[in-house]
């Protein structure tokens, strides 16, 4: 049963990893027979501009709309950006062909092995995002991936698929710092789990405490330290812990507007990735630290600042924040113009969080 | 009255010197230096340019011990090929403050030739050389003086008068005088190099002391047509011009003395016969059209004495009383004062008051002044509140304050007449604009003519860009009267009109290789300050140089548009080969291929501009 569903699994990634190659070639193709024929040739690039984004009720995500750009290498102004695209889906190529990654500062810097010159990270970041338009695939499926900084704890059995860790397992509790979050883990089998919830929080220091307190235990959870805004290999993870698992994911964060929309994030994405799917967990809850929990936890606060009040106003207009607990607890934080952090329940003990808190929310998200 | 002119007396030469050495640019050795040569050298190109001669100057200065440090005495000479002066002008020409030959209204370097006087007498107080003064105006004879300044009696002093035969006409003048080269060396080599950028006619050589020559050749050989001399206009005129013309125009009744008499019979035709009365009137009236005034005047006179000559010869004429029609007089027989009535229907009554009280105004007016015709001349008659016929002569003076008042007021004259200005013309600022700075691009404009205050000007510009002209620019090049201005621009019209012009627009930007040249020529430069460095910013002037610089401006643009598009062919037939190659290798790859695909040709394409 195991090795089956084992050997689905590594089938799919196989079929995941030569959609990637098809599409590359096929774009490699298209562009190798404009020059052939004397003709200069040109990409569609979806449009990421914030007119052509969309928030989509169904999918409950932004996506893009129908509108896209032609890069065209006729044109002297977009010929540098159209050498550099074809420069990073030819990179992207042979990472994926040799089950390489890199890191997005990698890839600004091998780009000068080959004349193509990026005035900074940003600049090859951005192209990263434009092939990611055009392949509609999130860079990591080309084996790109951001630097890591969020963690993971807890009793999960994974099972590398990584060149020179085929077949290796793992169970992620046996150390107590966690584990980095990375292409080996994302990338990785999940093999089975004693675990009923994920509970994914925004702070290293809490983290450590949960892990700690023994919260995985206690709660029979993973816990899922996601760094401030949750980075997409660890969104992929949360939705593939949801989906493969079967595990119900909750978002513990700030008491603040910034810790709202993180859950959102993890929620239902972000208009940066709109032209991505599958980053997504459509049902997993933020269960605080609300608005709503400063008072009645008589939290110490600190006073909004003009850019969290901004922030608010901002959100206020996002689709997603119309409804629910996502507009009352926006509308309190306007109301009261003060914050509270995580840490905050210190004031009552430093195991207070765990001991008191987290049960009561964890209650509550049943019946969300 | 006499009072002042005992003082005057009293001052010395130097005390006279040093009370307005300021005012002339005579403040200290390095300045004074600097004024001296232009002085000079304005005196010689003014001088040629009047005769239509193309202008061959020399300009040296030598030390006379190059051993001592600065400042020490210089001997400065400049050499021209001008008419030269007259040996009997030479003592005055130099020898006296004020006497000069620029007086009258038209475009000049210099004003009255006082500051070649002064330079004189700098010279003369600070080293007690005299001034040496070479002068041919035919080219066979040459006057050699050797003068100092009297200055309290204001007369030359001749040292030394000889003569000797040469070969060329022109005058060279020399002076010793204290100066600092080597402060105001640099500012003299800009005087002389700029000098000659608005002067492309003339050849200018310059030896300095320490050795090096400098040679500006002629580049144009057609000469700006010189500048006429014209009556002024009445926007530009104050109460005391007003009162010196009208002492021009008024005439005295003539002393009826014996050589008056006889005049008056030689003109009649009667220097041997007697006439009655009667008889001489007849044949006055006959010959009345070619009488000359004053001869009307003596015979209007007998008409109402009803004298002949003889009687005449005995009486002494005193008063011409108008208001009371009288006519006083004093009988030497009678040892008494009588008188005559006059009657005002008469013409020679006329003739008695309008040599009397002058002209009418509206004569006046058409006669003194440029653009003003008989009907302009009754309707501002009418806008100042005079009668047109009233006589200059009666004006009181709050009258003619009113008059002076009014003819500044009046909106209704014609604008100046710019025969009186010499700009340089297009062409030759033209060529000389391409000769000096050897741009790739080169572009000038003469505006018409305008006016301010009354004073007529004509502005000039050009404009040139690239070539061998160094970057850090727009570099203005700034000319009054064909005079360079080397200081104080920061205050400057000009300055203010270029720094208001935003240069993106016109596709220049960074630290380009520009160069501007502006020549405003008026009979009188609106100099903000009296060391004549800075034009004021009139109105009237701004607008000129406004409207000069954005028709230049459209032309650099135009240029400069044509010049980017071909570079910008250029970079891009270049992006392209740089990185087609690199698209081909990288779809190689990527397609599976392993022959690289065949975009030459795209590299041999025409690119035509099609970025949006």
């Amino acid at each position: 049963m195991t090795t089956n569903k084992s050997k689905d699994r590594k089938q799919k990634a196989n079929e995941k990893q030569q959609n990637i190659i098809d599409a590359l070639k096929d774009h490699g193709a298209k562009v190798y027979g404009d020059l052939d024929n004397g003709q200069f040739p040109k990409l569609s690039i979806p449009s990421r501009s914030v007119s052509n984004i969309v928030y989509d009720k169904k999918l409950r995500q932004y996506i893009l709309g129908n509108s896209a750009a032609l890069r065209s290498s006729r044109n002297s102004s977009q010929l540098r950006s159209f050498t550099q695209l074809m420069w990073l889906a030819f990179f992207a190529n042979r990472l994926t062909h040799e089950k390489k990654s890199s890191t997005l500062r990698d890839v600004y810097y091998s780009s000068q092995a080959f004349e193509i010159e990026f005035e900074d990270q940003s600049e090859s970041d951005n192209i990263i995002v434009d092939l990611e338009a055009v392949l509609s695939k999130p860079r990591e499926d080309f084996h790109i991936f951001p630097e890591e900084r969020s963690s993971i704890f807890g009793d999960l059995n994974i099972e590398y698929t990584i060149p020179g860790y085929e077949g290796k397992t793992m169970n992620l509790s046996n150390h107590p710092d966690g584990y980095a979050i990375g292409p080996s883990l994302t990338t990785a089998e999940l093999v089975d789990t004693s675990a009923e919830i994920v509970i994914a929080i925004e702070k290293g220091g809490l983290f450590t405490r949960f892990v700690e307190e023994q919260v995985d235990k206690k709660f029979k959870s993973i816990i899922i330290n996601t760094g401030g805004q949750a980075p997409r290999s660890t969104r992929t993870l949360l939705k593939r812990l949801h989906d493969e698992m079967g595990l119900p994911v909750i978002v513990l964060t700030d008491g603040d507007v910034y810790g709202e929309h993180i859950a959102m994030v993890i929620k239902s994405g972000s208009a940066n990735a709109a032209h991505l799917r599958d980053l997504t967990v459509p049902d997993a809850k933020w269960v605080g630290v609300w608005a709503t929990d400063i008072e009645k936890f008589k939290l110490p606060t600190i006073p909004m600042t003009e850019s969290d009040i901004k922030r608010c106003h901002d959100l206020q207009s996002d689709p997603r924040y119309q409804e629910g607990i996502w507009k009352k607890e926006l509308d309190v934080f306007l109301k009261i113009k003060r914050k509270a952090e995580l840490e905050a329940f210190s004031k009552y003990g430093l195991t207070n969080i765990t001991d008191k808190y987290l049960p009561q929310k964890l209650e509550l998200a049943k019946s969300m | 009255m006499s009072s002042i002119k005992e003082k005057f007396n009293q001052i010395s030469p130097s005390e006279f010197f040093y009370r307005n050495r300021d005012l002339a640019g005579f403040s200290n050795p390095t300045r004074s230096l600097y004024t001296a040569v232009r002085e000079f050298v304005e005196n010689s190109l003014d001088a040629c340019d009047q005769k239509g001669i193309f202008p061959d100057v020399h300009l040296s200065i030598k030390a006379i011990d190059p051993e001592k440090p600065d400042p020490k005495p210089y001997i400065l000479t400049v050499k021209d090929n001008g008419p030269g002066i007259e040996t009997k002008h030479v003592p005055l020409a130099f020898g006296t403050v004020l006497y000069g030959s620029k007086f009258g209204l038209k475009q000049a370097r210099g004003m009255f030739g006082l500051g070649a006087t002064m330079a004189i007498l700098y010279g003369q107080i600070t080293t007690n050389k005299p001034v040496l003064v070479k002068s041919s105006t035919d080219g066979k004879i040459q006057d050699e003086f050797e003068l100092l300044l009297d200055i309290q009696k204001n007369k030359p002093v001749i040292l030394k008068h000889t003569t000797k035969e040469v070969t060329k006409r022109g005058l060279s003048v020399s002076i010793c005088l204290e100066g600092d080269y080597a402060k105001a060396g640099s500012k003299i080599k800009d005087y002389v190099y700029e000098t000659s950028l608005i002067t492309p006619y003339a050849t200018i050589t310059f030896d300095d002391p320490k050795g090096e020559k400098f040679h500006y050749s002629k580049i144009v050989n057609e000469m700006p047509p010189p500048p006429t001399i014209i009556r002024p206009h009445a926007h530009g005129i104050d109460v005391e011009t007003i009162r010196r013309m009208m002492v021009e125009s008024q005439f005295e009744i003539p002393t009826i003395d014996d050589a008056m008499v006889e005049k008056v019979r030689k003109d009649l035709g009667l220097a041997k016969n007697n006439l009655s009365f009667t008889g001489i009137m007849d044949k006055a009236k006959k010959r009345w059209k070619t009488l000359s005034r004053p001869v009307r005047v003596v015979i209007s006179l007998m008409s109402f004495l009803k004298m002949d000559f003889d009687k005449l010869n005995k009486i002494r004429i005193d008063d011409i009383d108008v208001p009371n029609k009288k006519l006083y007089y004093w009988d030497f027989g009678d040892s008494q004062s009588k008188s005559v009535d006059m009657d005002p229907e008469s013409s020679y009554y006329k003739q008695l008051t309008g040599t009397v009280q002058g002209e009418t105004l509206t004569t006046f007016l058409t006669k003194g002044f440029q653009r003003i015709g008989p009907s302009t001349a009754v309707k501002f008659a009418e806008f100042a509140g005079f009668k047109p016929d009233k006589r200059m002569g009666t004006m009181t003076n709050e009258e003619l304050v009113r008059l002076s008042d009014s003819l500044q007021k009046f909106e209704d004259f014609l604008s100046p007449d710019p025969s009186c200005l010499a700009p340089l013309g297009e062409e030759p600022l033209e060529k000389g604009m391409k000769k000096f700075f050897k741009p790739d691009f080169c572009a000038v404009i003469q505006r018409p003519a305008s006016a301010y205050s009354g004073f007529p000007f004509i502005v000039e510009m050009g404009i040139a860009y690239g070539g061998e002209i160094r970057p850090g620019g727009p570099h203005v090049y700034r000319y009054a009267n064909r005079i360079p201005l080397l200081y104080d621009e920061g205050s400057d019209v000009v300055l203010k009109v270029v720094n208001d012009t935003d240069w993106g627009r016109y596709k220049v930007k960074g630290e380009p290789p520009f160069v501007i040249v502006s020549h405003i020529c008026s009979t009188r430069i609106p100099y903000k300050t009296v060391g004549k460095e800075n034009v004021a910013d009139r109105q009237e002037i701004e607008r000129e140089l406004r409207l000069g610089l954005q028709f230049l401006s459209r032309k650099l643009a135009a240029y400069m548009s044509k010049r980017g598009q071909a570079d910008m062919a250029k970079k891009r037939a270049n992006l392209y080969a740089k990185y087609l190659p690199l698209i081909a290798q990288f779809s190689t790859e990527l397609a599976g291929k392993t022959k690289e695909p065949n975009y030459k040709k795209l590299l041999e394409e025409e690119i035509i501009v099609d970025d949006k």
